[in-house]
């Protein structure tokens, strides 16, 4: 408690300013004091990856929100207003990230906040942004985010792990699973979970293993051990270049012929790394593929291919993310009639909106969602099978 | 032997020799010129983005060692003349300035080939069998070129005119120009020789690992610890500084986990340079 | 004085300029830049680079992070600890410093990639102790300090820490560990001779740099609520050098300036412009190139027009050491150097047992230089000792041994050429004279002696304060580190060819001079290697002739004139 009430007073002025700022535009204030800002645009800040590693994500990110803001600008906006996009680079480090929040609080007065970064950063901005402005939080997590007026709309481990290990488990036969990672809290938290999906399940895990966070790692040694064990199946939680070094790794001593491998940030970019050679036996679980079936998805694709052409950066979840990012924040805000943060708490709570695969649920600040289990074939995902309506399982008190 | 053993020992082997190749380049660099040479690793991703090019139009693989004598030759001859000629007296400024030679090498890679991964099918598929284990061919064959190469150019420095030359300028500049050495030329050439063989070790690589702009940051950093840590030009620091940096990495990976094969690794590279300050096969 | 108050003026009114978010953001990069003050103080002043700097901003970060959630219900305990997590990051600097330069000496690459090393393992530390840590997410939710904590207290707080370092940096800089630190940096065999440890005022620089740099660490973490590995890591490092190198790493303000251009400008680029790396890139190779002194080197014309009136102070005279009881007593007994298989010295015995001037001649290689070298301990002997005042100081290191009362001048002229020539001789007054804390001390630039008066009656040049040493001819520097050896008023003194490249009425000159000083030295001894036998015949009262690294002959001008021995070696040398 005291920890709340300290953190409070930190940066009150720009917490009461940007809370101004925001009732002022939709308060339900006089009738002529709405007419005057009714053309004025609904200011979203966006952070994305526009430099540093996770950039390989930046432009699809840009181009996914850019096309749900033209659709929605389409259709009048959110309660009338244009949405207007502040892409703003989260691919630094978190202070930068943050100075960066303040910058678009103070000098742009941003209704909404929208974000598709590593935890780190968000757990940053949330100390930052305090709650003054609704912050939707979009890509893969580990779970746990409860903060007040935050949303997350990411997959979190019991959507990915709960019906895609339990399917290697019934349907492949898999009974030993090996844990290979990247040493931070992602891939520990999703390990957590996975264990007791396996135990409950019946199998086991033979071994759990990490390699250091941002250290140019190489693969080997961890393969040979993986070849020693012979497991059934390897539960893979490395992200970018190392997921590819893996898996290119562990297809180069042979071991993709008889071992499955479920790799948990497994999306379009890193599969073409990984390449075709390399790819067999290679699962990946995800609320979004580019190829998942479904009407919405094919009528977002075509509108996307449509407004960006043949040459348009490649889709994936981190980039449909932010897509999905701005269709929450129209639902959200048109049903809590402004950016109120108790209207926004309340009004997510059986918050209903379009993704770009589906009608997804908003409960406990989190949502339920369709996932796919997909098997690679080359450089393309095959959806082998649908898993509807997978619930979020995070207990959030709204 | 036991199999498991004998593939551990092949990957330490592996890790050591290929480390040797990706620092060949800056060993030339650095070692010869007193080049802190921060944009080693982007010569090395132009060798790689090469061997994808060479892939992609449909040539052989071995198509990409020219493109890449060609780009990397050319590149180090202009950065040479501009870039470091007028900061060899300058060591800690050619850092900065490499340092915004490597940030516009990535950049350029970004425009030409775009953000994302890219990768190439391994020329040499599948693995081998012996002694009771299985190695990938290719990467059997990678050792066996690192060994090849980084020892004939040992030997070659050791025994050439050349090599020669180049031992008198780096001791004395002047007297090397006196005697009628064209310093300039053979700081040139021998950049360039830098520049290439990092372009080289980045075609031996593509087969590997994921091509992208940012993957030479992998490289940089661990050359330069090769190198202070192996002692600055000669053959042999080349291969101790590469079988400390990488020996230990492999095999603490192998028996241990891979974050502590990382931090024994640091560890003894703090440790040697603090204890050995000439390098570890230096005689004091 | 001006200067100062302008700068702190300026400070207090930018935020109502610029606005408050540009204020919280100069309010980040102040932090950064504090620590790259210290950076400069390194690179700049003392001559080595830290490629580790990020270590101690992010150590003192995650220390004082530690002390404000812990101490969450007494945050006046918190706010005790700061000082301590920025003293907790000096010491260890210091101590890293000391490990590293004791064991090395030299401060080039090496230095710089052990740094740098420190930097990649606190990385994979911070990111991998996750119960300590916080692991790759950092420490989260740290308080910030009572009363300090809303936005714009942001930019006060990091504007004082800014400048309270800058008041430090400005402060050193002025004091003489500042002069002795660009001396290291220019010539730092000179100053070990001088007998200065070097290895120690090394280690004192990248002390404070690592405290600025701990600073800055310390009130970052309560000040941004979230300390995250980034700040240990290579990044940060990796930035302040650049930062520094392109403000300009040997000016007070130059690292600053860099900090705040370069920082600011990137992140106003990076969310609107898609090729703000291309830019920044070629903007570093453009500074680098066309500006070798950064940034700042651009204002380098305005100079003389802001450049503070310093009024001239009284200057003050130190008493001359005061005489010896007893004369010196210099012994080398059966003396061997040998360096791998060539034989410096060999079984060399020469006593010195009476005040006077001695010369030592002999044909090149005789081992004269090398017996020097052996005397101030920059040669370790083989076998034998060297004994003065009857104690071994063999084995000791060189600024040691020449602390006991010895001076040399070597045989090319070694001064400080970047230095003003009054800084030069105030470094040889300091020698000996003055110690730890008293470096601190600014007076001490002031300093001046009976001696130093009367040399500079005789070479009205020494007085000239205006002009560097670089400026001076191959004559005057000769004078110049003559003169600065007699300053510190030796009881050994060890002359290496004074005369060398001096025309016969300059040699005239000092011969004089060196006569009238020797004089002044009461009970010292006197060694003068030289080859032109009318300077020896003027001054020798006794004569070592050297060969082979081994003794030949010795005795008064007379007997070696007529010496058989000495004819036939140098006849012998001359064929």
């Amino acid at each position: 408690m005291t920890k709340r009430s300290q953190g409070f007073t930190r940066r009150r002025f720009l917490g009461s300013g940007a809370a101004l700022g925001a009732g002022a535009g939709i308060g339900i204030g006089s009738f002529p004091m709405r007419l005057a800002v009714a053309a004025q645009p609904f200011k979203i800040g966006l952070f994305i990856a526009l430099s540093g590693p996770a950039s390989l994500f930046g432009p699809t990110q840009r181009a996914c929100a850019e096309l749900a803001a033209e659709e929605i600008n389409q259709k009048g906006g959110i309660l009338g207003r244009p949405i207007k996009l502040y892409p703003t680079d989260a691919g630094g480090a978190p202070a930068e990230t943050t100075k960066s929040a303040v910058r678009l609080m103070l000098e742009d007065d941003v209704d909404l906040f929208i974000g598709s970064h590593d935890s780190a950063t968000r757990e940053a901005l949330v100390a930052t942004i305090k709650g003054k402005v609704p912050y939707i939080y979009t890509p893969v997590y580990e779970g746990g985010e409860c903060a007040f007026n935050v949303y997350v709309i990411a997959d979190t481990p019991p959507q990915q792990i709960h019906p895609s290990v339990a399917w290697m488990m019934k349907d492949h036969g898999a009974k030993s699973f090996y844990f290979i990672g990247d040493d931070y809290v992602w891939p520990r938290k999703s390990n957590e979970y996975a264990r007791q999906v396996i135990a409950e399940n019946g199998g086991k895990v033979v071994n759990e293993e990490y390699v250091p966070f941002g250290a140019p790692n190489k693969f080997e040694e961890v393969v040979t051990r993986i070849k020693a064990v012979k497991p059934d199946a390897v539960l893979i939680t490395l992200v970018g270049a190392d997921n590819v070094n893996f898996n290119r790794t562990f297809a180069g001593f042979g071991l993709d012929k008889d071992i499955a491998r479920l790799s948990l940030l497994l999306e379009e970019n890193t599969l073409h790394g990984i390449g075709a050679d390399s790819s067999r036996n290679l699962y990946s679980c995800m609320s979004y593929f580019a190829n998942a079936p479904g009407k919405a998805n094919q009528e977002f694709k075509a509108a996307y291919f449509k407004k960006y052409g043949a040459k348009a950066p490649q889709l994936s979840i981190i980039g449909v993310d932010c897509y999905d990012g701005v269709s929450c924040a129209k639902a959200l805000v048109e049903k809590a009639g402004g950016t109120n943060a108790r209207r926004c708490m309340a009004a997510s709570q059986g918050l209903v909106f379009e993704s770009a695969s589906g009608p997804w649920k908003m409960y406990n600040q989190h949502v339920d969602k369709t996932m796919y289990l997909a098997l690679c074939k080359g450089t393309e995902f095959d959806i082998i099978k649908t898993f509807p309506d997978i619930k979020h399982g995070q207990t959030c008190r709204a | 032997m036991d199999p498991l053993v004998l593939t551990q020992a092949i990957n330490v082997v592996y890790g050591v020799s290929t480390l040797a190749a990706v620092t060949l380049g800056l060993a030339v660099i650095f070692g010869l010129l007193g080049v802190l040479n921060i944009a080693h690793g982007e010569f090395v991703m132009i060798g790689a983005y090469a061997a994808f090019v060479a892939q992609w139009a449909g040539w052989p693989f071995l198509a990409a060692v020219p493109v890449t004598l060609l780009v990397c030759g050319l590149l180090g001859y202009v950065v040479e003349r501009i870039l470091i000629r007028p900061l060899y007296r300058r060591p800690f400024d050619t850092l900065v300035a490499t340092w915004g030679l490597s940030l516009l090498l990535r950049e350029a890679a970004k425009a030409i080939f775009g953000r994302g991964y890219h990768s190439l099918t391994i020329p040499v598929p599948g693995t081998l069998h012996f002694l009771g284990t299985e190695y990938p061919t290719y990467r059997l064959i990678l050792i066996a070129i690192s060994l090849t190469v980084v020892t004939g150019l040992v030997v070659w420095y050791s025994r050439s005119r050349t090599g020669t030359w180049i031992r008198a300028m780096i001791g004395n500049p002047e007297l090397a120009q006196a005697q009628g050495i064209s310093v300039r030329k053979l700081a040139s050439a021998t950049f360039v020789t830098g520049t290439c063989l990092a372009g080289l070790a980045g075609i031996m690589v593509a087969p590997l690992v994921p091509i992208e702009p940012y993957m030479g940051l992998d490289y940089v950093l661990r050359a330069f610890f090769v190198l202070v840590v192996g002692g600055l030009g000669s053959v042999l620091g080349l291969f101790s500084g590469a079988a400390v940096i990488g020996g230990v990495n492999s095999v603490i990976s192998a028996v241990a986990n891979a974050t502590y094969g990382y931090f024994t690794m640091l560890v003894l590279a703090i440790l040697v340079m603090w204890l050995r300050p000439r390098g570890i096969v230096a005689q004091r | 004085m001006l200067n100062g108050s302008l700068v702190v003026f300026l400070t207090v009114l930018l935020p109502f300029v610029v606005g408050r978010f540009w204020a919280y953001q100069l309010g980040l990069y102040g932090l950064y830049a504090a620590a790259a003050v210290g950076l400069g103080l390194c690179w700049g002043q003392a001559g080595f680079l830290p490629l580790g700097q990020a270590l101690f901003f992010g150590f003192a970060a995650y220390l004082s992070g530690f002390a404000f959630i812990h101490f969450l219900d007494h945050p006046v305990i918190a706010v005790v600890m700061l000082p301590l997590a920025a003293l907790a990051a000096g010491l260890l600097a210091y101590v890293i410093g000391i490990l590293i330069f004791r064991r090395r000496g030299e401060s080039g690459a090496y230095f710089s990639m052990i740094t740098l090393a420190l930097a990649l393992l606190g990385f994979q530390v911070a990111t991998s102790w996750n119960s300590v840590t916080g692991g790759f997410d950092g420490l989260k939710n740290i308080p910030g300090i009572p009363g300090l904590d809303d936005i714009s207290s942001v930019y006060d707080l990091s504007a004082g820490v800014l400048l309270l370092m800058l008041a430090l940096c400005r402060w050193l800089r002025h004091a003489p560990v500042g002069v002795l630190w660009r001396a290291l940096a220019q010539n730092e065999r000179r100053l070990l001779l001088f007998g200065f440890d070097t290895n120690r005022l090394k280690a004192v620089a990248f002390g404070v740099s690592g405290l600025m740099a701990g600073v800055a660490g310390a009130i970052y973490a309560p000040e941004q609520g979230i300390v995250t590995p980034e700040l240990v890591g290579f990044g940060l490092s990796a930035d302040l050098v650049i930062w520094t190198a392109i403000g300009g790493r040997g000016s007070l303000l130059g690292p600053v300036i860099g900090t705040l251009v370069v920082g600011s400008l990137s992140s106003q680029l990076r969310d609107s412009f898609v090729y703000w790396e291309v830019l920044m890139a070629i903007f570093f190779i453009v500074v680098v190139l066309a500006f070798p002194q950064g940034i700042v080197g651009l204002t380098a014309p305005l100079e003389p027009y802001f450049a503070a009136r310093r009024r001239l102070r009284e200057p003050i005279t130190v008493s001359p050491r005061a005489a010896p009881e007893r004369p010196a007593l210099l012994a080398i007994d059966a003396a061997t150097v040998t360096i791998g298989d060539v034989t410096l010295l060999d079984r060399l015995s020469l006593c010195f047992n009476r005040a006077g001037i001695y010369c030592v001649i002999g044909p090149n290689g005789a081992g004269k230089t090398s017996m020097f070298n052996l005397i101030t301990g920059e040669l370790d002997a083989t076998a034998g000792k060297v004994m003065l005042d009857q104690v071994e100081v063999s084995g000791l290191e060189p600024h040691c041994i020449t602390r006991r009362g010895l001076a040399r001048k070597l045989q090319i002229p070694s001064i400080f050429p970047d230095l003003a020539i009054t800084d030069n001789l105030a470094i040889a007054l300091w020698s000996g004279r003055a110690s730890g804390l008293a470096l601190l001390d600014p007076r001490l630039r002031r300093w001046k002696s009976p001696m130093l008066d009367e040399l500079c009656r005789r070479y009205p040049f020494l007085a000239d304060a205006g002009r560097r040493a670089a400026a001076l001819s191959h004559g005057e520097r000769q004078i110049l580190e003559l003169a600065m050896a007699l300053l510190t008023e030796p009881r050994v003194l060890l002359l290496d060819e004074p005369c060398a490249g001096l025309s016969p009425d300059e040699t005239a000159t000092l011969i004089d001079a060196l006569r009238w000083a020797v004089g002044q030295l009461r009970g010292a001894i006197v060694i003068i290697i030289e080859h032109d036998m009318a300077v020896v015949k003027e001054l020798a009262q006794r004569i070592y002739v050297l060969h082979n690294g081994g003794l030949l002959a010795e005795g008064d001008v007379a007997a070696i004139q007529a010496s058989d021995k000495v004819r036939a070696v140098y006849v012998g040398a001359e064929k």
